[in-house]
């Protein structure tokens, strides 16, 4: 570029900016705009990225190409089980691994390795290189392998080997020698299994199994669909952000197309201006991002260990709760946030190069390009509709985990399609409002001016549709959740007391509470593992897989008949309860959805027992557990498939005392014959209390979100008005000065947001509601592989009304009460001459 | 109609105080027309906004039909707006919202006070029927200015207030505004208070005065 | 706001991203030198010397007071066919700490002994290797002296039971894709090498205690990529412990053993590196006559002289390796080129080296095995 040119760029882009010194409000709309989509979207990102850094720490430890050897009849190795396989040229390698509590109460998982022996290149021992790292790994004081972010909180310099750093580890993992865990975990001489390289095939001896690595389900696919949630969300903000954005760069162009013109009346080339223009946005893209990402870092600090918390109680993964952001991180929050600036910028800039010079002056033919574009945004929205209802019709027949991407595109499309709209048929409400207040001349002209000022208002009104729906849509979600949920759970915690006595105790346990006047029933459970190999299903046919599975063995005692909850049955409840003592299974409906099965197909397993076929006499619903479990009765689970002992439900009688007195003589019996107290003895309440927990901090994240994105909205509203106020001023002058005075102005003012936003809540409602079916009944399956049925809360639904006038009447407030005060001689100044 | 006594306005300016208006008497009669000439700046505009009551001035009296404006509050002065007076504008102040024929009708709407039929006889007398669903930016710069004379007339209002009603205009426009502007006065039998800078403008008014040095005078003085 | 001012806060922000980064990077690695820690100083371990008397069957034994030992065999051997074929089988220990450091040596998994084993076939145009690692005190490796046995999982050099010394032993290894299962006898004494059993190995005088039995027959077969073929030959068991092997500044070593038709056999060594300057090489060897009488050899000072000289080399894994030699023992009338079968007989493994069969000409004619290492 010559020099002359670039003092031309320069002289232009002075005078662009010099805008912005006269309206400062509009800068700050767009710049405010910019900051809180790419807050919200580098958060979340920041809260996704970190939490698939510890994925992928942990997959790469243990999942990635090590198989798992245990015995057979599920006892620990021991060292001779290790010499055997060995001598049979086994490449077996030997792991202790357990919980270990640090002073500070942490509990870190401790791995125990025999770095000499594990396959080569398994991450686990690969800083082994070199003799003299060997040698200070064998020898004491040995060294335990920790993550930066773990390190820095361990303080246990006496108990623990001296710390190596090592970034690649899982957060809230130590990897030591294995006679070094073995001794801190107090498992001398016991091994808690053999690794084999997977792709090393071996003769086993019999009383040994091997599980696949592929078998050993890795965190990553199973938090997918949580962080697919959380993308979702962080999408919708910067959507609603970039809504502000649009707005702001509409409202900077419009006022400026006299100076465009004027601009390019003076000689500045058609290009320049364009360069100018495009220079002005990644500056302020640039401002926008920095301070974004920023404080989309911050929030994502604030949030982890919520979502850290999330994730250890939904998926039982180890998420870091620091932040660990690799470089990519940052440029796409750059990339994201000027990408979206530029799509929002994009219509200015073309229309800013379509530019008639000539035009100078005349003055904007604003109504028949309202027309128009309201057209084009119903054909676009109904493209959009039509889509959403292609892909709910494909969904709703069956959803898997690979459909959950397409299931938010679905709702996607719902969104966006209902939301381009929303300004058509606010206008068309507006038309037919207008014809019928006639004889009301401030109302009929508050209506005409309304239309005239859905160019602007209709971005952040879109913005708040998006938030309110998604409020209505998810809060009406969480909430029939929870209803199902608390229900499920008194369904499913009969006892009152669960007792979980050492295995060689259990026996005599069970015959003294048996005995006991205090104990009205007793339901004893056991579980055990086995591995789905296949199923015959009526519908999908036969298929073959190889699934991990747990076994659980429940009594069919009358009281648990009565209250378990059953989704689908063969013949019936009784029937099915028949079924199950005469032999057949109960599934949850996780397993039944993944596999496609019903009631009446029957599945293949395979134990350490040898190969059973089950036939599947009913469908339970078992929220909150991510894989697939079966339900036989105790005492077959404890015959046929040798599960340990597990757990005894004790039910109170009812008639005696209260509960509490009948409760404190058990605890002391139990104390007091069996020592057992403590974590061995669970009340009913304190598990319902946990598990609600667990359930409220599952939704935490995505209130917050949901309650930020409506923030975000009411603010959209909130920069648009301030933006606007100067041109309204000159628009409500006149009125004023044929007598109308401040305070009614004023009153239409909030009168006609409100009925904006009324407009806009009562279209939030139906897609609320479209939203709340289409999470319950597609992305929950897909996510979580459970359906909910549909609650419809109309407290919910005054909610979401209340909500939208609230936003309203909040963003109105400060542009109307500025309105109020204006001094008369601001006014008047819209009479002089211009 | 219309009486100023000794009214006296200063505006606060980093120069000082600057006296506006000082000590100006005006009297208007019913039915009667006035021009109010004067260098740009020299106070006509301010006086025009005291007379409608959209200001107050720092000294002395405005009485409006027999109310004394600086006793009124807000709102009595914007219904004696509405109810007995029309405001034209250089700028013309159409509300770009509203359809021709709702602008016409706005003011007598807002002060009860439509009459369909003389709503329908200004429409053609100002040229503007046929035009009714057209809105303000479709018109020309006289028809607006027309349809601004019209929608301050269409409350049949008591006293009128031009503020250079042709300033925008040419001079074949100008001349046509003006003459229907003073024959509708005429119908209507309303007082008119006519801002203007020019004498050509000022000519066929009752009375002509001068605003100088915030003081009136009569022209020649 | 000025222009230079927008370029201050673009330039800080990409600043403030690159800190942010440059916080979030992986830490580096480790890094270690010198060729298996061979030179490093015996420190409070046993040191080996001329005053040490070998005791058999005790010495067949391992020497955990020692840094490190070897039990070391390499067979030459000809298929039915008369297709040459080379097996080796190595059994290394290593002490990771001196006797007086920790006395934990019997608890399980926390031994300081290392144990590590290598195994290779060399076909006349291919090479197999493979190796193990266990760690001491679990008995997953370990070496028993009456009757003897020397393992690491399932490779073992084994005599049969109730057998004393090494007179007739088994030895079998399996690797991936090969594996080999050989009888040796014994047809000759033990054979100490240096001064009744310590090889000096620098002019320093630091060395080792060093014997070998190499006039075994060998007969039994070698797997290779499933096919089985059966073999015969002659096999050199080398045993040798020591604290420091080598002198500081040596880099390596070339090592011949060598069975010559006659019935007698040479080792040689060159170490290179160490002495004035790292210039001079040390050079020694022992003669040994078909019936098993030794003769060291050296530089011409006192002993017999012996000369090894590179004839030609070969780019091996990256390398530049001599894989012909010209050996002279001017007092026994040797003067005859040893040459590689082939190069390709490289040792992949965490400490790698050259070890692969060679084949003797000129003055005589014979076969063995040569080991490079320091490359």
């Amino acid at each position: 570029m010559t020099p002359a040119r670039m003092a031309v760029l320069r002289t232009s882009l002075a005078t662009l900016l010099s805008h912005y010194r006269r309206h400062p409000g509009q800068l700050a709309m767009l710049i405010v705009g910019l900051w809180v989509a790419s807050a919200l979207w580098s958060g979340v990102q920041a809260i996704n990225a970190s939490a698939r850094d510890s994925y992928a720490r942990a997959e790469a430890l243990f999942s990635s190409d090590l198989d798992s050897i245990t015995r057979r009849d599920g006892r620990p190795l021991s060292l001779d089980d290790y010499l055997t396989l060995r001598r049979a040229g086994l490449r077996v390698s030997p792991l202790v691994e357990g919980e270990w509590t640090s002073a500070a109460g942490d509990t870190l998982t401790l791995i125990g390795i025999d770095p000499l022996t594990l396959p080569d290149d398994a991450p686990l021992g690969r800083t082994e290189s070199s003799a003299g790292s060997l040698r200070d790994w064998l020898l004491p004081p040995h060294r335990v392998r920790v993550a930066p972010d773990t390190a820095a909180q361990l303080n246990d310099a006496t108990r623990l080997p001296p710390l190596e750093i090592d970034p690649a580890l899982p957060p809230g993992t130590l990897v030591t020698d294995i006679g070094v865990a073995q001794r801190l975990l107090g498992f001398e001489g016991q091994l808690t299994r053999l690794v084999i390289a997977a792709e090393r095939s071996a003769e086993l001896p019999a009383g040994f199994v091997r599980t696949s690595a592929a078998v050993i389900a890795s965190p990553g696919q199973l938090t997918e669909s949580f962080h697919l949630n959380l993308t979702a969300m962080g999408l919708l903000a910067l959507v609603v952000g970039l809504f502000i954005v649009h707005a702001a760069l509409g409202l900077a162009l419009e006022q400026r197309l006299g100076l465009l013109r004027t601009l390019r009346a003076l000689g500045v080339p058609a290009r320049t201006l364009i360069a100018a223009l495009a220079l002005e946005l990644l500056v302020i893209g640039l401002v926008g991002a920095a301070l974004g990402i920023a404080s989309g870092v911050l929030l994502a600090q604030a949030l982890l260990p919520d979502v850290a918390a999330s994730l250890a109680e939904l998926y039982d993964s180890n998420v870091g709760t620091t932040l660990a952001l690799p470089w990519h991180y940052w440029l796409g929050g750059l990339v994201i946030t000027l990408g979206g600036l530029f799509s929002a910028g994009a219509s200015m800039l073309w229309r800013a190069a379509r530019l008639n010079v000539l035009a100078l002056g005349q003055a904007q033919a604003w109504r028949g390009r309202l027309r128009r574009q309201l057209g084009i945004q119903g054909w676009l929205g109904g493209v959009l509709l039509l889509v959403a209802a292609l892909l709910w019709w494909r969904l709703s027949g069956r959803a898997g985990q690979q459909e959950l991407a397409l299931s938010f595109a679905m709702v996607a499309a719902l969104l966006l399609g209902t939301a381009l709209w929303l300004p058509p048929l606010l206008a068309g409400a507006l038309r037919l409002a207008a014809r019928r207040l006639r004889n009301r001349p401030l109302a009929q002209w508050a209506v005409a001016d309304l239309q005239l000022q859905l160019p602007r208002l209709q971005l952040p009104m879109m913005a708040l549709l998006l938030a309110l729906a998604t409020n209505l849509g998810v809060g009406s979600m969480v909430g029939g959740f929870r209803l199902t949920f608390l229900d499920w759970l008194d369904q499913r915690l009969l006892a009152d007391l669960y007792v979980r006595p050492p295995a060689e105790q259990f026996d005599a346990v069970r015959d003294w509470l048996i005995e006991r006047p205090e104990v009205a029933t007793l339901l004893p459970a056991r579980s055990s593992d086995a591995t789905l190999i296949g199923s015959d299903s009526r519908n999908a046919g036969g298929t073959d897989t190889a699934t991990p599975v747990k076994l659980f063995g429940i009594a069919p005692e009358p009281i648990l008949r009565r209250h378990w909850p059953l989704l689908d049955t063969h013949a019936g409840r009784e029937a099915a309860w028949r079924a199950l003592a005469g032999g057949e299974a109960f599934i949850n409906e996780q397993l039944a959805r993944r596999h496609s099965l019903a009631p009446g197909d029957t599945l293949r397993l395979r134990t350490a027992q040898g190969t059973r076929r089950l036939s599947i006499a009913a469908i339970y619903p078992d929220y909150g557990n991510p894989s697939g479990e079966i339900t036989l009765p105790v005492t077959r689970l404890a015959s046929e498939f040798s599960a340990p002992p597990g757990s005894l439900g004790v039910v109170l009688a009812k008639d005696r005392a209260s509960r509490d007195a009948l409760m404190a003589r058990l605890r002391e019996g139990l104390a007091a014959r069996f020592g057992l107290a403590g974590p061995t003895l669970i009340d009913q309440r304190s598990l319902k209390r946990s598990a609600t927990e667990v359930f409220e901090r599952t939704f935490a994240i995505t209130q917050a979100l949901n309650a930020l994105t409506l923030g975000v909205a009411g603010l959209a509203l909130l920069t648009t008005l301030l933006a606007q106020a100067e041109t309204r001023r000159a628009q409500l002058a006149p009125l004023w000065a044929l007598g109308v005075t401040r305070a009614r102005l004023v009153g239409v003012q909030l009168a006609q947001l409100l009925a904006a936003a009324t407009g806009t809540a009562l279209l939030a409602v139906p897609l609320g509601l479209a939203l709340s079916y289409a999470l319950v009944a597609v992305i929950n399956v897909a996510a979580f592989g459970w359906r909910l049925p549909l609650h419809v809360f109309p407290g919910q639904i005054a909610v979401t009304l209340m909500l939208a006038l609230m936003v309203a009447a909040l963003a109105a407030l400060l542009p109307a009460w500025r309105l109020w005060r204006v001094p008369p001689r601001q006014l008047l100044q819209e009479f002089a001459a211009s | 109609m219309l009486q100023l006594t000794d009214v006296t306005k200063t505006y606060p300016t980093p120069q000082g105080a600057l006296h506006v208006l000082d000590g100006v008497d005006l009297h208007l009669g019913a039915g009667e027309s006035l021009a109010l000439m004067g260098e740009s700046g020299s106070g006509k505009s301010t006086l025009l906004h005291l007379a409608a009551g959209l200001d107050l001035p720092d000294r002395g009296d405005i009485h409006l039909d027999g109310e004394r404006l600086s006793t009124l509050g807000e709102p009595r002065r914007a219904a004696l707006r509405r109810q007995q007076l029309g405001l034209v504008f250089q700028q013309f102040h159409l509300v770009p919202s509203l359809s021709v024929a709702d602008n016409l009708s706005l003011q007598a709407r807002l002060a009860e006070r439509e009459d369909n039929h003389w709503t329908q006889h200004l429409l053609a007398r100002l040229g503007l029927a046929g035009l009714n669903d057209r809105y303000p930016e479709q018109l020309s710069g006289g028809q607006q200015q027309r349809l601004a004379i019209g929608r301050a007339l269409a409350a049949k209002p008591r006293l009128l207030l031009a503020d250079e009603p042709t300033g925008n205009l040419d001079e074949t426009a100008a001349d046509e505004v003006l003459d229907l502007l003073a024959s509708l006065v005429d119908e209507s039998g309303c007082a008119l208070l006519m801002v203007t800078h020019s004498a050509r403008v000022a000519a066929p008014m009752d009375r002509c005065l001068r605003l100088q040095h915030g003081r009136l005078a009569e022209p020649g003085e | 706001m000025k222009r230079s001012a927008w370029a201050c806060v673009v330039v800080l922000a990409a600043i403030a991203i690159a800190v942010l980064g440059w916080q979030f990077r992986p830490a580096g690695e480790p890094s270690s030198s010198g060729y298996a820690g061979l030179a490093d100083s015996s420190g409070d371990f046993a040191v080996a010397g001329p005053h040490i008397e070998l005791r058999f069957p005790q010495d067949h034994g391992p020497h955990p007071d020692y840094r490190i030992e070897w039990w070391y065999l390499t067979a030459n051997l000809r298929g039915e066919d008369g297709r040459p074929f080379g097996v080796q089988w190595t059994l290394f220990r290593q002490a990771l700490a001196p006797p007086t450091a920790l006395a934990t040596d019997d608890q399980p998994w926390s031994s300081r002994q290392l144990w590590m084993a290598h195994a290779a076939v060399s076909t006349p145009s291919d090479h197999y290797f493979a190796e193990r690692f266990a760690r001491g005190g679990i008995k997953q490796a370990g070496v028993r002296i009456t009757p003897f046995a020397a393992w690491l999982d399932n490779w073992s050099l084994m005599a049969p039971p109730a057998t004393r010394g090494l007179e007739h032993l088994e030895v079998t290894a399996q690797g991936d894709d090969f594996g080999y299962r050989l009888q040796l006898t014994a047809e000759g004494p033990l054979v100490r090498h240096g001064d009744g059993g310590f090889s000096q190995k620098s002019a320093d005088g630091q060395g080792s205690m060093y014997y070998s039995q190499p006039f075994y027959r060998v007969s039994g077969e070698v797997r290779i990529a499933g096919e089985s073929i059966a073999v015969s030959g002659r096999a050199w068991l080398d045993r040798e412990w020591s604290s420091q092997l080598l002198g500081p500044g040596q880099s390596g070593w070339d090592w011949f053993s060598l069975h010559l038709d006659s019935g007698a056999k040479l080792m040689a060594f060159r170490l290179r590196g160490g002495g004035e300057a790292n210039a001079g090489d040390y050079v020694s060897g022992s003669w040994i006559s078909a019936q098993g009488q030794v003769t060291p050899l050296g530089d011409d000072q006192g002993d017999e002289e012996l000369r090894l000289t590179p004839l030609a080399h070969s780019r091996v894994a990256g390398r530049r390796l001599p894989t012909a030699w010209r050996v002279e023992v001017p007092g026994h009338g040797l003067d005859f080129e040893v040459r590689a079968r082939h190069p390709k007989q490289w040792m992949g493994t965490s400490f790698a080296y050259w070890e692969g069969m060679v084949a003797v000409e000129g003055s005589h004619a014979g076969v063995g095995y040569l080991e490079m290492t320091g490359y």
